[in-house]
């Protein structure tokens, strides 16, 4: 077997109203608390101050937060770590809530401040603003999580630009829903980035 | 393996017709689709945009009633394709679907005659792997206004380093709804009257439908043309204003110039919305990239801005003007209008053209250049 040219340095994975960074857990909340209440007191755990983080959508909270304990754990990401993202629901949350506004028959309205967030490639641009990253950034719409054609793509772009980092995975948020994957890539550790590894990896959050 | 990957075939359908080559020469008889429209269903006063006619695709395919206006054209679009080249459905065939917000006119709309779970693109994803029997599940790419051109570069690169395919049909779309006119009202986007890319008096952009959709593969056809190269940065400075510096388009454009070994370009496929920031934030980028001099146009004033489907249709516009040898005019342009002046292609005129450059940018701060040549 050919020897893997990129390794998981670090990941995070939100599951229903739990956080773990490389499997440990990290915040635990009961599962009666709203998804608005469970990812403030992340970010109150996180013990920064970042004010743009409160103008997020849950999606964008979401990968803020994801991004910001792998970063803890492995360092830096250089400036040109590549962002290869998808989901199921696209950015569903501010889509609906855009669309409620629209079609609300005694006072109809539009917010720029929602209407921007009715992308899921904006939380993209939302953390290469955080960590600096001049980067390309895909997001993709699977059915499900889909380690058979995230992985080989994501190698076929590191491949093809000669990259040796990347931030990955799958970031399913809904008003119901908290099912998240990210994984930062790179040139060495003990994880090799194959498919197999992903499926074992978004399995263990129980 | 590295090989090289070409688009072997396209279509267009707009309102301006069906087929490329249509389309191509009604733009060089200076046609537009763009006109006014009174539809309460989309806003309560009149706004300029470039809508497809029904009669362009109702009743066109089998099973009409199961297929939302949006899957429809797709569908249609995709048909043309696999007729006009013979391309098998089987597992060696991907299909890469680009749109920025797909069938989300559904979402809590009264007058919506599907259910809701249609809005999610990966329904409308399964409902065209299932017309036609694609052994693959369509993959979508939701990527802002730069979704089309990201999805051939993503083609681009699945066929050069990966060998699980040996084709990809990439197709873009987006429809005209009240989500998303109100949301561009809401910035303030809109143009009072047809867009006028790079000019002075630009005040905004027009919103237009259209479906796209290119034929990639590793073999090249007789006048196939070959993707050169493809590169995208993200302006890490805003999620929806253009960067001053025009930073993430400019370091696009580099890094493809760079990897097509710096070639000439004969002609520029702007992004052009014609909003007066977007517009000034190509003419710095370019002018940072030393291209202010080369032939460019922006295709928006012919349809509008077509979202996820923009980056594909222009590009196929792009490729039909190489095989023609005949540069495409920016409509709308009068008096220059950025602070650095851009070499504005203002005739339809004939002369040797071998290879393009083609940038878009899009909300999120995401850009990308590709670079195509003629075989």
């Amino acid at each position: 077997m050919d020897v893997p040219s990129h390794y998981i340095q670090s990941y995070c994975t939100i599951r229903d109203r739990s956080i773990a960074l490389n499997g440990t857990t990290w915040l635990k909340m009961d599962s009666s608390t709203t998804l608005a209440d469970f990812l403030k007191s992340a970010y109150r755990q996180l013990d920064i101050d970042y004010p743009k983080f409160h103008k997020m959508d849950g999606l964008c909270k979401a990968i803020f937060i994801a991004t910001e304990l792998m970063t803890r754990d492995s360092g830096p990401y250089p400036s040109d770590t590549a962002l290869i993202f998808s989901n199921r629901s696209s950015s569903y949350l501010s889509d609906n809530k855009h669309a409620l506004g629209i079609f609300n028959t005694e006072n109809a309205t539009a917010s720029p401040a929602t209407f921007v967030y009715t992308l899921p490639n904006i939380a993209l641009g939302e953390i290469s603003i955080r960590h600096q990253l001049h980067s390309e950034n895909v997001f993709f719409i699977f059915d499900r999580y889909s380690p058979e054609f995230l992985v080989p793509y994501t190698q076929a772009a590191l491949d093809d630009k000669k990259l040796a980092n990347a931030i990955s995975g799958w970031t399913e948020i809904s008003g119901h829903t908290c099912d998240l994957l990210l994984y930062y890539i790179g040139k060495s550790g003990s994880v090799p980035h194959t498919v197999a590894q992903l499926k074992r990896i978004y399995n263990e959050h129980e | 393996m590295k090989t090289d990957v070409f688009i072997s075939g396209d279509c267009i359908i707009s309102p301006l017709g069906m087929g490329s080559k249509l389309n191509f020469e009604q733009l060089l008889t200076g046609e537009t689709a763009i006109a006014p429209v009174d539809d309460a269903t989309l806003a309560d006063h009149r706004i300029h945009a470039a809508r497809i006619a029904d009669h362009q695709w109702i009743g066109k395919i089998r099973n009409a009633s199961g297929y939302t206006r949006l899957e429809t054209l797709f569908i249609l679009a995709i048909q043309q394709l696999i007729d006009a080249h013979s391309i098998p459905v089987d597992r060696r065939t991907l299909v890469l679907l680009s749109t920025t917000k797909g069938n989300v006119s559904l979402l809590h709309n009264p007058e919506a005659q599907f259910p809701e779970n249609r809005i999610y693109l990966a329904e409308m994803a399964h409902a065209i792997q299932h017309y036609f029997g694609f052994a693959n599940a369509p993959i979508t790419i939701s990527n802002a206004c730069i979704s089309g051109a990201l999805a051939l570069s993503v083609a681009r690169q699945l066929l050069q380093y990966s060998d699980t395919y040996d084709q990809a049909l990439v197709v873009g779309g987006d429809e005209i709804s009240k989500f998303i006119v109100s949301g561009f009202e809401a910035f303030q986007a809109l143009s009072d009257g047809r867009c006028r890319p790079f000019d002075r008096d630009r005040n905004g952009l027009n919103l237009g439908e259209a479906i796209a959709a290119a034929y990639v593969t590793k073999k090249a056809t007789d006048d196939a043309v070959r993707i050169k190269a493809a590169a995208s940065f993200n302006d890490a400075n805003h999620i929806s204003g253009p960067s001053r510096t025009g930073e993430g388009l400019y370091r696009s454009i580099r890094e493809a110039m760079q990897l097509a070994g710096e070639p000439m370009l004969d002609f520029i496929s702007a992004h052009g919305t014609a909003t007066v920031y977007n517009d000034e934030m190509e003419a710095i980028a370019l002018h940072r990239a030393g291209l202010s001099d080369t032939p460019l146009h922006s295709l928006k004033a012919y349809y509008g801005h077509t979202l996820g489907a923009s980056g594909l249709l222009e590009t196929i516009l792009g490729i039909h003007s190489l095989r023609a040898n005949r540069l495409i005019p920016s409509l709308g342009f009068q008096h220059t209008g950025t602070s650095k002046p851009l070499n504005l292609i203002t005739q339809p005129t004939e002369r040797p053209l071998g290879t393009f450059l083609k940038t878009a940018s899009g909300f999120g701060g995401c850009n990308i250049a590709m670079i195509f040549e003629k075989v």
